[in-house]
C-alpha cells in the first residue's frame, strides 16, 4: 500500500486565509471563477453536460456516508422538461461524531455556494435549497448573509454572468432530527412534513422534491466540485488513496491531544491521523478503540488498525467504512459497555418510528443495554442484542435501522469479553 | 402474456398490480398491517416480506441465462421486500412464508417486535376477536417473547373526539388513520406525534377529531388503538350477530353491517361495495342503531277522548277499516314516504289502487348543505328515487299543504312530517290521523291511530338511492312475530343456537310488537273482503319486477349476488342533482 504524502498537502476547502467567509476575500482568492468558466467558456465547457462529464470523471465520492461518485449520481437526472429541478445541500449533518460540514459554512461558505450553483448548471436545476441542522444556528445566519451577499453580486439570480442560467437559492433550518439528514426526509421535511423517509423507487432523481426530480448532495462534496473544474479532474484523483481520491474533511474527537477538523488526503494511515495530525492519545494513555467515520460505522480495536488507511477501500478489509470520517478515539480507559449504550441511545430517541423493526428493535437494544451496564444483565442477553440486530437489519425503508444495528453488533463482537464481565456470572447460583 | 410464479405456482397477468393484493386476490395470504386497498401503501409495518427474484435473461439476445443445470437462473433481490408497494413484473419468482424459511423467520422477528411494546391487554381490548394482530400473531408469530424489560408506556383513554378514544399504548403505527384523514376524508385532522417508539396519532393541539367519516379510522385500525367512544366496552366480537344491510339515514344507501346481541343493535360498520361507498360510511349513519333499538312504538296505539291508548291488532285493523268506509275516498289521502322501502310504499300504492285511490303521494327530505359530495347527501332519506320509480307523485311543501286541507283523513307511512317542519299541528288539526311509524315522534304524538312497523333492521327489503342502484336490507332483529330460526335469512349466532332463557342474552322484553306494514295492509284486504294478499318483502319484489319494467331485472336474490343493481332511470325520474 503506498503511503499518502499528506504532510505536504495544502488544504483546498478550509485554507488558512483571512475572513475568507466575506465575499472580497473569496473573490480575491479565486472564487467565482469555476462558475465563470462553466458560465462563459464555451470552448472548455461546451454545455451542461461535460460539467457532469468532469465531476464524474474526477470520481468525488459522497461525503455524507455512502461514498458515491457525485458525478454519477448528477448523470442520473432525467433530461430537463420545462418544469422545476432541485438541487438540496444536506447539511443537517448529525451523525454523532461528525462535524465537518460547519467548518464550511463558518470559514468558506462562498466555496459551497460555487459548488452549488455549478452543480445547479449541471444538472439545469432551477431551485437550490440548503438544509442545515437546527442547532446549527450561527452558522445558519452566516450562511443566509453568504447567499445574500452573492445575490448581490450576481453570483445567484437571474441571468448569471449575463449567460441564460438562472437559479434561486434557500437556506432550510433542520429543527433536531437525526433522521432528516437521511436525503428522502430531508426532501419530506423541506415539503413542510414530518421527516418519515421515503420508499425507494422511485429514486429522487425521477421524484424527489414536491414530485419534482431532485439531486442531493452533501456539503462537502459540492464544496470540492470548484477545484474540481478549475483544476481539472487529473488533479483531484491524483490525491490520496485511488478508489476513492480527493480530500477529506476528518473530524477527530475522543481522547487526543488536539481534536478538530483537519483537511487532508484521503488514504492517510489511521495510525497517523490519531498520532501526528491529532497529536496522540491525551495523558500518554493507550488508543483502544476508534469509531472511523461516524457513530454508525463499526467500531475497531487498537490491534485492527495496523496498515489500515482512511478510505473505502481499506476500511472494508477490516470490517468498517469511512462513513462521514467523523472519527471518535477511545484511549484504555473507556468503558465499551457505555459507549454502546451511549450509541444504543442516541439511535432510539432518534429512530422516526415509521417502520417496525427500527421503531421497536432501538428501544429494545437500548434497554438491554442498559440492564447490562447496570450489571443486572446475563451473558445470554449478548445474544439476544445480536440476534436483534439480525432482526432489524435490511428489513426496513431507510439506512437508519443499520445504522443502530451495526454497532451494537460490532462492538459486542469487538469487545465481547468486557461485556460478558459485566454480565451476571449465572442465573442460578450452582452451589 | 406476462408470467409470475408465486410459491413455484404460475399465474399469467394482465396490467399493473402490487403484489401482495395481486397475491390477496389470488385467494392465498399474506400477514400485513399497513396496507389499505382503498390508501397509498406506506410499506411501515414491514409485515408482508416476500422473497423476490427475476430470472436473469441475456441483454443482447434476450435468452434466459441457465445454470449448470440448464434451469433458469435467478437473480434474487439482496434484502426481501415488502410485498404491498413491490409491481408484479414479468418473470418475477416469489416465495411468500408458504414455502420460504427466511421469510417465515422475518414475519416471525417482525411480529416479536410489534408485540414488546404492545399492551398484550387482548382481554380487554375491544379489538380482540376481530384484530389483525392477534389474528396473524397465532399464525405467524412466535411463541413467546424475549422482551424483558420495561414496555413504553403512552397516553391512554384520550378522546380524540366525540367519537373516537385513543389508546396510544396499543398503536403499532401503521398510519392508517392519519392517511385516512389525508387521503379519503381529507380533512387532515390526525398525524403522528413525537419519534420512534414513543410515537402515535393525534390531533393538533386544541383541535378535535370531529372528522363526520371520524369511526372508519376504528375499523380500519388494525390494532384496538383508536375506538369508538359509543361502542366501547359493550361487546365482544364473538358474541354478536353480523347482519348485512344497508345505511338508511340518507341518500347513498351505503351499506353496513348491523351488529346485534340479544336483539339490540350494538353497531353499524360499514361494509365494502365498490359502487357505493368503498370501505366506508359517514359517522351519521352509525348512529342509526339508536333509532332501531331505542323509542320504539310496541303495539297498535289509538286515540281515546282525545288521549292515546294502547290497543290491539284486530281493534286497531278494524278502526282502519271502519274509518275508510265512513268517507268519501275523494277525501282520504296517502302519504308514501321516501324514508320507507319499495316494497312498504308499493303494498300501500296497491291498496289505495284497490279502494279507488288512484294517487300515492310522497314529500322528499332534502336539506341543502348536508351532503359533501362523498358519501353524504343532501336528500337525507334512503329511498326517494324509489318513490318515483313507483310513480308515486312528489309533493312540495305548499302542495302536500293544500292536499292535507282538502282531506279529512289522512294515512301516512314513516314521515315525521311535524318533527321535519313540512307540516304544522294546525295543519292536521280536524283530520283522522293514521301513522305507520317505528318510533314514537311529535308526528304520531298527534295521530288518532298508531300502527306500529318494522325498521329497516326487522325486514327484508329494498331501497333505491339517489344514483338509481336499489340495494337491500336482511333483518338483522326479530319482532314478537318473528323468529331467527325459523327465517333462514337472518344470521344466527352461538348464543341464539345454544343459549337458554337463563342465559345472560335472551331477553323477551327487546323484542318489539311491531309488524311489517305490508302485512297490515294484508290483513285489513282480508278482512274487508278485498283481493291483495303480500307475504314477504321477497315476493313483493317478484310482483314489482313482472309489473315494472325499470325493476324487470330486480329480485331479492339477484341484488344479493351483486352487491345491489343499478336501475336505469329515465329523464323524468331523474334524482335531484346532489352538490
Amino acid at each position: 500500500m503506498s503511503t499518502v504524502d499528506w504532510k505536504n498537502f495544502e488544504p483546498v476547502l478550509i485554507p488558512d486565509i483571512k475572513d475568507l467567509h466575506k465575499i472580497d476575500v473569496y473573490e480575491k482568492n479565486g472564487g467565482y471563477q469555476a462558475l465563470k468558466s462553466i458560465l462563459t467558456d464555451k470552448k472548455k465547457w461546451a454545455d451542461p453536460k461535460s460539467v457532469v462529464n468532469e465531476v464524474k470523471e474526477a470520481n468525488i465520492r459522497g461525503r455524507g456516508g455512502a461514498g458515491f461518485n457525485a458525478g454519477l449520481k448528477w448523470s442520473f437526472m432525467p433530461p430537463a422538461d420545462g418544469g422545476a429541478r432541485y438541487l438540496a445541500c444536506n447539511g443537517d449533518e448529525s451523525e454523532p461524531g461528525t462535524f465537518k460540514d460547519r467548518k464550511i459554512f463558518e470559514y468558506n461558505p462562498h466555496l459551497f455556494i460555487e459548488g452549488a450553483l455549478i452543480a445547479a448548471y449541471a444538472m439545469e436545476i432551477t431551485s437550490i435549497y440548503v438544509y442545515i441542522r437546527g442547532e446549527y444556528l450561527p452558522y445558519i445566519k452566516m450562511m443566509e448573509k453568504a447567499i445574500e451577499d452573492a445575490y448581490d453580486k450576481g453570483y445567484i439570480g437571474k441571468s448569471i454572468f449575463g449567460s441564460s442560467f438562472n437559479v434561486d437559492f434557500y437556506v432550510h433550518s433542520g429543527a433536531g432530527a437525526y433522521i432528516c439528514g437521511e436525503e428522502t426526509s430531508m426532501l419530506e421535511s423541506l415539503e413542510g412534513k414530518r421527516g418519515y423517509p421515503r420508499v425507494k423507487p422511485p429514486f429522487p432523481a425521477q421524484k424527489g422534491l414536491w414530485g419534482r426530480p431532485t439531486t442531493i448532495n452533501n456539503i462537502e462534496t459540492l464544496s470540492h466540485v470548484p477545484a474540481v473544474i478549475n483544476r481539472g479532474a487529473q488533479w483531484f484523483k491524483n490525491i490520496g488513496a485511488p478508489t476513492h481520491p480527493g480530500p477529506i474533511l476528518y473530524g477527530i474527537s475522543g481522547h487526543v491531544n488536539k481534536p478538530g477538523v483537519y483537511e487532508l488526503p484521503s488514504g492517510i494511515p489511521v495510525i497517523d491521523l490519531i498520532n501526528e495530525v491529532a497529536g496522540g492519545i491525551r495523558n500518554g494513555k493507550k488508543l483502544k478503540a476508534v469509531i472511523p467515520g461516524g457513530s454508525s460505522t463499526p467500531i475497531l480495536r487498537a490491534d485492527q488498525l495496523e496498515g489500515i488507511t482512511m478510505d473505502a477501500d481499506s476500511l472494508r478489509t477490516v470490517g468498517s467504512m469511512l462513513g462521514t470520517a467523523g472519527m471518535v478515539v477511545m484511549d484504555e480507559d473507556t468503558d465499551m459497555v457505555d459507549v454502546l449504550w451511549r450509541i444504543a441511545h442516541f439511535y432510539h430517541h432518534e429512530s422516526c418510528g415509521q417502520c417496525t423493526p427500527c421503531r421497536e428493535g432501538t428501544g429494545w437494544l437500548e434497554k438491554v443495554l442498559l440492564k447490562i451496564k447496570n450489571g443486572e444483565g446475563e451473558v445470554r442477553d449478548l445474544d439476544l442484542l445480536l440476534d436483534v440486530t439480525t432482526q432489524m437489519e435490511g428489513r426496513t425503508i431507510c439506512a437508519l435501522a443499520d445504522a443502530a444495528a451495526w454497532p451494537v453488533r460490532f462492538t459486542i463482537n469487538r469487545f465481547r469479553d468486557e461485556f460478558e464481565a459485566r454480565c451476571k456470572k449465572s442465573v442460578h447460583a450452582l452451589a | 402474456m406476462p408470467q409470475v410464479i408465486i410459491d413455484g405456482q404460475t399465474y399469467e397477468f394482465e396490467g399493473k398490480h402490487k403484489l401482495l393484493q395481486f397475491i390477496q386476490d389470488l385467494g392465498k395470504e399474506v400477514p400485513f398491517f399497513c396496507y389499505h386497498p382503498s390508501m397509498t401503501a406506506p410499506a411501515n409495518c414491514r409485515q408482508c416480506m416476500v422473497k423476490v427474484g427475476q430470472f436473469v435473461k441475456d441483454r443482447e439476445t434476450g435468452e434466459y441465462e441457465l445454470d449448470d443445470d440448464g434451469e433458469k437462473t435467478i437473480r434474487w433481490f439482496p434484502k426481501l421486500q415488502t410485498s404491498c408497494n413491490i409491481d408484479v413484473a414479468d418473470d418475477m419468482i416469489v416465495h411468500t412464508q408458504e414455502t420460504d424459511a427466511l421469510v417465515r423467520r422475518a414475519q416471525k422477528d417482525n411480529l416479536e417486535l410489534i408485540l414488546i411494546n404492545h399492551p398484550l391487554d387482548c382481554p380487554i381490548c375491544d379489538q380482540a376477536g376481530e384484530c389483525p394482530l392477534q389474528i396473524q400473531t397465532y399464525k405467524y408469530g412466535p411463541e413467546g417473547s424475549r422482551f424483558e424489560v420495561k414496555k413504553v408506556h403512552k397516553p391512554k383513554r384520550v378522546t380524540l373526539g366525540p367519537r373516537v378514544v385513543l389508546d396510544a399504548e396499543r398503536c403499532i403505527n401503521c398510519t392508517r388513520c392519519t392517511r385516512f384523514t389525508e387521503q379519503i376524508s381529507k380533512t387532515h385532522q390526525l398525524t403522528i406525534t413525537s419519534r420512534g417508539d414513543k410515537n402515535y396519532p393525534t390531533t393538533a393541539p386544541g383541535r378535535e377529531f370531529d372528522d363526520p367519516y371520524s369511526l372508519n379510522t376504528v375499523d380500519i385500525c388494525p390494532v384496538g388503538a383508536l375506538t369508538s367512544a359509543d361502542f366501547r366496552f359493550r361487546a365482544r366480537v364473538w358474541e354478536m350477530n353480523q347482519t348485512p344491510s344497508i345505511d338508511i339515514t340518507n341518500g347513498k344507501g351505503c351499506n353496513i353491517d348491523l351488529w346485534t346481541r340479544d336483539n339490540i343493535i350494538l353497531r353499524i360498520t360499514p361494509r365494502y361495495n365498490g359502487e357505493v361507498n368503498d370501505h366506508w360510511m359517514p359517522d351519521d349513519g352509525r348512529e342509526a342503531y339508536k333509532i332501531f333499538n331505542e323509542n320504539r312504538i310496541s303495539r297498535p296505539l289509538q286515540k281515546l277522548d282525545g288521549e292515546q291508548i294502547l290497543s290491539s291488532w284486530n281493534n286497531s285493523i278494524a278502526t282502519f277499516i271502519e274509518q275508510i268506509e265512513v268517507r268519501d275516498k275523494k277525501e282520504i289521502l296517502f302519504i308514501g314516504s321516501p324514508h320507507a322501502s319499495v316494497e312498504e310504499n308499493y303494498s300501500l300504492q296497491q291498496f289505495a289502487n284497490l279502494i279507488g285511490i288512484n294517487e300515492v303521494v310522497f314529500t322528499n327530505h332534502i336539506e341543502s348543505g348536508k351532503g359533501d359530495g362523498f358519501l353524504l347527501t343532501d336528500d337525507l332519506a334512503p329511498n326517494a328515487t324509489g318513490c318515483r320509480l313507483l310513480g308515486l307523485k312528489e309533493q312540495d311543501q305548499t302542495e302536500l299543504k293544500n292536499r292535507v286541507k282538502a282531506a279529512t283523513m289522512i294515512v301516512l307511512v314513516s314521515d315525521h312530517f311535524v318533527d321535519r317542519g313540512v307540516l304544522s299541528t294546525t295543519d292536521l288539526d280536524g283530520k283522522y290521523l293514521i301513522s305507520f311509524a317505528t318510533n314514537h315522534s311529535e308526528t304520531t304524538k298527534i295521530a288518532d291511530l298508531v300502527i306500529p312497523i318494522t325498521t329497516a333492521a326487522e325486514h327484508a327489503a329494498s331501497y333505491v338511492n339517489v344514483d338509481g342502484r336499489i340495494q337491500r336490507t336482511i333483518p338483522a332483529k326479530e319482532t314478537k312475530y318473528s323468529n331467527r330460526s325459523l327465517n333462514l335469512e337472518m344470521s344466527v349466532s352461538r348464543l341464539d343456537r345454544y343459549g337458554t332463557n337463563f342465559d345472560n342474552w335472551v331477553t323477551e322484553d327487546n323484542k318489539v310488537d311491531c309488524i311489517p306494514l305490508w302485512n297490515f295492509i294484508s290483513e285489513v284486504a282480508n278482512a274487508s273482503g278485498l283481493e291483495l294478499s303480500f307475504d314477504d318483502g321477497r315476493s313483493i319484489m317478484n310482483k314489482i319486477s313482472d309489473k315494472l319494467k325499470t325493476f324487470e331485472n330486480v329480485s331479492h336474490e339477484a341484488m344479493d349476488d351483486q352487491l345491489g343493481i343499478q336501475l336505469s332511470l329515465n329523464p323524468k325520474t331523474e334524482t335531484p342533482k346532489v352538490k
